[in-house]
């Protein structure tokens, strides 16, 4: 039977031609995913710091020691804390969307889901731009914190737009994972809350 | 009427992103945008990064994740199974047994935990086997732990407590005082509960637990002491006006990592661990949060609750009439989503009209906390269901039915609640203020 044996050949051609491809897109993939776990090391030693620093000013202030600012210190590191662990968060699925009705679809969910991820994507890289330009003119303005600290604006809230950006990343790049392989690649175990 | 197509418009907008699984955060950004561009004809990339930015860098706010963290390194620590050891001889002779190992477990972890998921499965860990082994039916064991694990929202520290003291501006440390008393009367609901249906039910004959000394029932009291420490420390000092939320809330976190240590269950790893984990739900909330805050924002543009808070005040409805439609709102809300979004979605909106109404904010919150919980235990989506049901196996609507009378007992409360509105009001006047730091 030629047909059946030809056929056999092309899906070998085709899957050793497909193959570089699929291996550097699953590199990539793989950089990503380290990406948005260091960064999400970096938020969690933001949440380290909030703890230093409250505890500090406890002891602080029985000691007559009371550093000015620190409690806007504290809300920088909040912030920091959680933008910066938007994109991991969301690769390991602890986001909350509800997906009642995408199960309820069956077999045409993965269109919902696909609609889901692009119109998540306009909406978190329109947020992106618009805290870089939040950015731009705390900076451009010298915006300065109303508080003790006197911080410079522009620097704590950079927390925000790199954030912001990789989470539009993550959106994008896990919509693209499943366009490509149909599998989002997101973890679905939920977090214990 | 051009706000009555407004409005519907919004409400199907937010019904056709939600529904088709975007996440929460990014629907209700999408909303304020398109309320701000749309029909208050301004910009709106500019505003709503702002107010991102100032809803979420706030160190009144910092108290979420470490009451998240704490709860997160407590649930690893061998905590649970010093509630049981601590519990049990106590108990074990009451009428309805070690099921009130449940009850109160899920009462005193609550003291120390912000979430209802985290308290179900630190409890769950340990009663869930034993009483199995000792042959208690498996519809009251469940049923027992579902409904009271929701006091871990109750009783302070709580999460939605802080989410919603965020969104009001109102002191989180007032709201969770105000936690306190309706908790424990809901524990105590609870337990009469458990009491009386054993008491009567024909088919509960599990083993008997040996009859123990006072000598006895003191040394295994001794199990208790590290929790109750920890409960003292975090609410006692934010009561006693040493601490502030934030700070009670590092002191807990603090606490946790020493009894962690001293059990020597604390390692790098699990460090790590529950710091990371913390990191993700602080952030998954945080997200929620300042989603629900530039709604807010995006809402004062529109001037829409201002609208609806006159629209209600001119139907005459009383303040209980209200409170009957929001429950029902809630009830209905709570199916497809969860507590802390259920709030985030709704304050911006209904706020005016609450204190318009001439309700106490500290009040609602408690009872808010309450409404929304319910829907913890009912399906389609409660997370408690779906934590049991990964413990067990059981199907969720087979738990939810165990449950049911737990639901009603909530519901319940919730009517106590409206007609003793002091067992929340009354603890948050004896506190006393913080002194000021400068």
């Amino acid at each position: 039977m030629p047909s059946e044996n030809s056929m056999a050949v092309t899906s070998a051609r085709a899957h050793v031609m497909a193959l570089p491809l699929s291996f550097q897109l699953h590199a990539v993939w793989r950089f990503f995913d380290r990406v948005y776990l260091w960064c999400g090391y970096l938020a969690g030693f933001f949440m380290v710091l909030i703890f230093a620093v409250t505890m500090l000013q406890i002891v602080g202030r029985y000691v007559g020691y009371n550093p000015r600012g620190l409690t806007d210190y504290v809300g920088y590191f909040m912030g920091a804390s959680a933008f910066l662990a938007f994109a991991h968060t969301l690769n390991r699925g602890a986001h909350v969307r509800i997906e009642l009705f995408l199960s309820m679809m069956g077999q045409h969910r993965h269109w919902a889901e696909k609609l889901s991820f692009l119109l998540s994507t306009l909406i978190a890289t329109w947020l992106a731009y618009y805290a870089w330009a939040e950015v731009y003119w705390s900076f451009t303005l010298g915006d300065i914190s109303q508080g003790m600290d006197a911080t410079p604006l522009w620097l704590p809230q950079l927390s925000m737009a790199v954030g912001l950006s990789l989470m539009a990343l993550a959106v994008a790049d896990h919509g693209l994972r499943l366009a490509l392989t149909g599998k989002h690649g997101i973890q679905t175990a939920p977090e214990v809350l | 009427m051009d706000h009555l197509v407004f409005f519907s418009t919004l409400l199907i907008l937010l019904a056709i992103l939600l529904g088709s699984g975007v996440w929460i955060g990014f629907s209700l950004i999408a909303l304020s945008a398109i309320a701000i561009e749309v029909f208050a004809g301004r910009a709106g990339g500019a505003p709503i990064a702002t107010t991102l930015w100032s809803s979420s860098s706030s160190w009144m706010l910092s108290s979420l994740p470490m009451f998240i963290w704490m709860g997160d390194i407590l649930f690893r620590t061998r905590l649970s199974e010093d509630l049981f050891r601590g519990l049990a001889p106590l108990m074990g002779r009451l009428p309805g047994g070690l099921l009130h190992t449940n009850v109160m477990g899920c009462t005193i972890f609550g003291s120390v935990s912000g979430s209802s998921v985290a308290t179900l499965t630190t409890v769950a860990q340990m009663t869930v086997p034993e009483l199995k082994k000792r042959n208690y039916p498996e519809k009251m064991i469940i049923g027992t732990l579902a409904g009271p694990a929701t006091l871990g929202l109750m009783i302070p520290p709580s999460i939605i407590m802080v989410v919603y003291g965020a969104m009001t501006n109102e002191s989180i440390a007032a709201i969770s005082m105000a936690g306190i008393i309706p908790g424990l009367v809901l524990a105590a609901m609870f337990t009469v509960y458990v009491a009386v249906t054993c008491s009567f039910m024909k088919d509960f004959n599990p083993d008997v637990e040996p009859v123990t000394s006072w000598r006895e029932k003191l040394s295994a009291a001794q199990h208790l002491i590290p929790v109750i420490i920890l409960m003292v420390l975090v609410l006692g000092s934010m009561f006693a006006g040493f601490a502030t939320a934030t700070e009670a809330a590092a002191l807990g976190v603090a606490g946790a990592l020493l009894l962690a240590c001293w059990q020597g269950t604390m390692t790098w790893d699990t460090f790590l661990e529950s710091l990371m984990s913390a990191t993700r739900t602080s952030a998954m909330i945080t997200f929620i949060l300042v989603a629900g805050a530039a709604l807010a924002l995006a809402m004062g543009y529109t001037g829409l609750p201002q609208l609806l808070a006159e629209w209600v005040g001119s139907l005459h409805l009383s303040a209980f009439g209200l409170l009957m439609v929001l429950l029902i709102l809630y009830t209905v809300l709570g199916g497809f989503l969860d507590g802390i979004s259920c709030i985030a979605l709704t304050i911006p909106l209904i706020e005016p009209m609450v204190r318009h109404a001439g309700i106490d904010m500290v009040w609602f919150g408690i009872f808010i906390v309450l409404v929304v919980e319910k829907a913890q235990i009912t399906p389609p989506i409660g997370f408690n269901l779906f934590a049991l049901q990964g413990m067990t196996g059981h199907n969720i609507f087979k738990i939810a039915a165990w449950s049911f009378p737990m639901y009603l007992i909530m519901l319940a409360m919730v009517f106590v609640m409206i007609a003793v509105p002091e067992l929340a009001t009354w603890l948050p006047k004896q506190m006393i203020p913080v002194l000021p730091t400068h």
